[in-house]
Parts: C-alpha cells; sequence; structure tokens
C-alpha cells in the first residue's frame, strides 16, 4: 500500500517538474548513459569493418558523411559532453569535494557543455 | 495583525483503507500569513472530521506535519500560505511519498524510526557535534561539556523527496544516513554502524540528486553528509584492505 | 556479523562504485586523448580512409590507448548499466545471472576490440 504503482513509479523517477537542478542533472546523466552505452556497442561493431578490409570501410567512412548520420553523431558528441562534464561533478562530489557549490558547478559545466556543442556542431555542418 | 483575507482551494488527497486515491476540495477563506498547518487544522474542525493528519508542536520542533504541498515536501506547520499560493489559488496537499499511507495524510514512518535506532541516532549530542563543519560555530570556548538537541527532527521529508527511495522502500534513505553520518562523527568510527550503511541499500545508492537537501526543513543538509560517508566508508575499506581493523 | 561474499546479496558494493567514479574520471582524460590524438593529431583530415587509419596504427602508441581505452570505457558502460538495473530492484538471482552476463558481455567485447587492434596494427 505504497503511494504509487511501481509502474508509475519508474516514469515518476525521469518526472523533472517539481524537481530541483539536481534531480535535473540525475535525469540527464541517466539518459545521457544509456545513449552513449548504446553508441559504444555501435561504434565497435562498425569498426569491424576495418578487419574486412579497405573496401568495407571505405564504404562505411562515405555513409557517416551522410547528414543523417552526422545529425546522429551530434547526439552523441552533445551526450558525451553533458555525461562526461556532469561526471566531473558527480566524481568531486562523492568524495565531498564541493557538494555546497554544486548547483553553481553544474550551471557552469553545463555553459562549457553547450559550447563545445556549438563548436563540434559549427565544425560539422559548415 | 494583517487583515488581508484570500480566498483558498485546499485540494486535499483522501485515502481510507486499500480505497484509490481521491481528492477532495475545500474552499477556505484564509489570512495569507496564516501556515498551510493551520487551514488542514480548519478543515478537520469545521469542515469533515474524518480527515486524518500528523500534528504535535506547530514551531518545527516535532517533524509529524510533514507532506506534500504541491508537490513539494514542506512542513506545513512553518509553510505560509503566502508563499505556496496566491489569492484564489490552489493548495494541493498530499501525504509524504515512498512510505505506506495509513490514512489521508498519514503515512507509516515505523520502518523509517527502526533504521534511525539500527544507526543510534541520538537526538541529543555535544553542541560541537552538532553543526556541519562547514558552519561557524555557534557557541565557542564552552566551559563545561554541554548537549543539544540535534537538528534532525525525523520529520521524512528527505525520504520523500529522494529519487532513490521512489524505485525500492528498501533503500535507507537520506535522514538513516545523514543518522548515521552524525553518529560516527560523535562514536568516533564504529564497525556496526559502518557495515550497516556500507550495505545493499546502503550509501552506493544514492545517485547525487540533492533533493534531500533542498526539501529539508532543518539544516541537517543530508546529501553533504552522505558524501562525507562515503569519504569514511572508503578509507576504512582501504584500512581493511592493509590489515588494520 | 561479517557474511561470506557468497552468502551476501549481490549489491552495489564500495569497490565497483569507486572504479566507476575512478574509471569515468580516467575517461574524461583518455576520451580527450582518444578524440584529438584520432582526429587532430592523425593524418590530414582525421582517419577517414582505410590507409590512414593503417598507417596511423602503425605507431605503436596509438593501440596501446586505444585497448587501455577501451577496457576503462567498457567498465564504466557495464558497471553504470548495472548500477541502473539495480535501481529496477531485480531479485537476487536475477541479479547473479545479470552480472554473468554482463561479465561475459565485458570480457567478448574487451576481447573482440583487442583483436580488432591488433588485426590492424599488424596490416
Amino acid at each position: 500500500m505504497t503511494n504509487d504503482s511501481s509502474a508509475g513509479k519508474l516514469l515518476r523517477w525521469f518526472d523533472p517538474r517539481h524537481r530541483k537542478i539536481g534531480s535535473w542533472a540525475f535525469i540527464l546523466n541517466r539518459i545521457t548513459a544509456i545513449g552513449l552505452t548504446i553508441y559504444l556497442g555501435m561504434h565497435l561493431y562498425m569498426l569491424g569493418k576495418l578487419a574486412q578490409g579497405p573496401e568495407a570501410y571505405n564504404d562505411f567512412i562515405e555513409l557517416a558523411h551522410t547528414p543523417l548520420i552526422k545529425f546522429g553523431e551530434m547526439f552523441v558528441i552533445a551526450g558525451g559532453l553533458i555525461h562526461g562534464l556532469n561526471g566531473i561533478r558527480i566524481g568531486l562530489t562523492s568524495f565531498g569535494i564541493g557538494v555546497r557549490y554544486q548547483k553553481p558547478m553544474f550551471v557552469g559545466l553545463m555553459v562549457l557543455a553547450g559550447a563545445g556543442i556549438i563548436i563540434f556542431g559549427v565544425k560539422m555542418f559548415f | 495583525m494583517s487583515t488581508e483575507k484570500w480566498k483558498v482551494t485546499f485540494c486535499i488527497s483522501r485515502q481510507k483503507g486499500s480505497e484509490q486515491r481521491t481528492f477532495q476540495n475545500f474552499d477556505l477563506e484564509v489570512d495569507p500569513d496564516e501556515y498551510v498547518l493551520d487551514g488542514v487544522e480548519r478543515i478537520w474542525a469545521f469542515h469533515d472530521r474524518s480527515l486524518a493528519f500528523r500534528h504535535a508542536c506547530h514551531h518545527s520542533t516535532c517533524g509529524a506535519c510533514a507532506m506534500l504541498v504541491n508537490s513539494v515536501e514542506k512542513l506545513t506547520c512553518i509553510t505560509p500560505i503566502r508563499s505556496v499560493t496566491h489569492n484564489g489559488g490552489v493548495i494541493k496537499i498530499e501525504p509524504l511519498r515512498n512510505f505506506p499511507v495509513v490514512s489521508d495524510l498519514v503515512v507509516d514512518m515505523s520502518r523509517f524510526y527502526q533504521h534511525m535506532e539500527e544507526v543510534r541516532f541520538d537526538q541529543v549530542a555535544p553542541v560541537e557535534k552538532c553543526s556541519l563543519p562547514y558552519e561557524d560555530q555557534p557557541l565557542k570556548n564552552l566551559e563545561e561539556d554541554q548537549e543539544r538537541l540535534v537538528d534532525c527532527i525525523e520529520c521524512g521529508s528527505c525520504i520523500s523527496a529522494c529519487p532513490v527511495a521512489l524505485t525500492t522502500p528498501a533503500y535507507l534513505g537520506p535522514a538513516v544516513l545523514a543518522g548515521a553520518q552524525h553518529t560516527l562523527s560523535v562514536l568516533d568510527q564504529n564497525r556496526c554502524v559502518l557495515d550497516f550503511i556500507d550495505s545493499e541499500n546502503g550509501v552506493w545508492r544514492c545517485h547525487s540528486g540533492f533533493e534531500c537537501t533542498e526539501v529539508c526543513p532543518s539544516n541537517v543538509d543530508p546529501a553533504w553528509r552522505i558524501m562525507d560517508m562515503r569519504r569514511r566508508v572508503i578509507a576504512n575499506r582501504i584500512k581493511r584492505l592493509f590489515g588494520r581493523k | 556479523m561479517d557474511l561470506t561474499p557468497s552468502q551476501r546479496k549481490p549489491q552495489e558494493t564500495t569497490w565497483l562504485w569507486f572504479l566507476k567514479i575512478i574509471a569515468g574520471l580516467l575517461i574524461v582524460f583518455l576520451l580527450g586523448l582518444h578524440f584529438i590524438v584520432n582526429h587532430f593529431l592523425g593524418p590530414a583530415q582525421g582517419l577517414l580512409d582505410y590507409n590512414a587509419v593503417i598507417q596511423y596504427y602503425n605507431n605503436p602508441i596509438i593501440p596501446t590507448i586505444e585497448i587501455v581505452f577501451l577496457i576503462v570505457v567498457v567498465f564504466h558502460s557495464l558497471v553504470g548499466s548495472r548500477s541502473i538495473i539495480l535501481d529496477l530492484h531485480p531479485s537476487a538471482k536475477i541479479i547473479r545471472i545479470i552480472d554473468i552476463v554482463l561479465i561475459v558481455l565485458g570480457s567478448a567485447a574487451v576481447i573482440y576490440g583487442t583483436w580488432l587492434v591488433i588485426v590492424v596494427a599488424a596490416k
């Protein structure tokens, strides 16, 4: 007889409403974590083309230059930057460093991530 | 005395036994500087005597009246109506999350209290052990040993706000981990308490959402204490790795 | 009341958590290196054709960095996945199965990746 059904609980886990910045960071971190894990699998699979010889790999690189794949790669870069920079915050606070400044730290790191995403976007598409 | 009057709708969660939760509206005329708990009490006194809720001290010492006010954990006895709504607005009141609901706004906190005992949480401690290390010591150079009540009032707000407690009722939760940290800072290192929190549902489950510290009405800063605990556990583990008990 | 490891319910353990954080911080450093080396210091325009990759991998430092990076990333991602799965509070039995699956998956990924690096480096 707890407050919610367990299915409802799982959804509310990702519910950013009425939550503060720390939860948003957690939600972002978890979503990017899942995304990056999937990317890691795909990346390893695709690099397997290297073992199949020049043609297989060069065909793959050609495919990677289509706008759709480039667009997908932007998500990977964004996910990597957000997860990595937020990870620095989690690593530091987990050892008791800067726990009281976790909010400004998050904002600062996400500004950095945003800047990184824009720089990569400009470099990739222009 | 302010003479301002607001019309406010209290939208209150009702649930008896194994019934589904429903919401019941009560329109009240209130002074905006009254507290949310005053409104709830008035509903009980004048509108519906079957409304169940917990309260005792009315000055944020007992921790009994924590509820979800507009989806955020609040100690209702010190939450002015002005701070959560506007004239003509709605105040949605629900029981705390992550605890079993006994009736309406009352939740069963027995398991939480039991955990507090297991970490040997003591409500009274020497004055110098009661503040967080980053705070100014309020009383310096005490001539004799003096004690005071510690900050945690065991209201359960942090457990209600915790995203990990939302996923499993077995997680010890911020207040218990913070209580353990307090015990360890008073008793120095205590193996039983360390082992209790260095467990399946202990200190490693925290996902650094920092919601506990956001909602704590009593300056406990559970998130800071959990992080401090991790440092202690890791230090202890490394010592044990090299054979020191 | 010390339980031996086999009696203890599988859990988020101190060491796994600790190594996950350390691996995470290592990745920040290694990913930066992986990225800069592969896309800026490598052959002109990055590693965009087969011959460039083969030539580039002749330098023994590159395969070494890549293998270390691979191990750390696979470890971090699988331990992280385990944390996410633990939050769904599966039973002890299911956690044991998941642990085995993750270990097999991780070993397979590392062996496959290492094999790939060696194949490319040997060409």
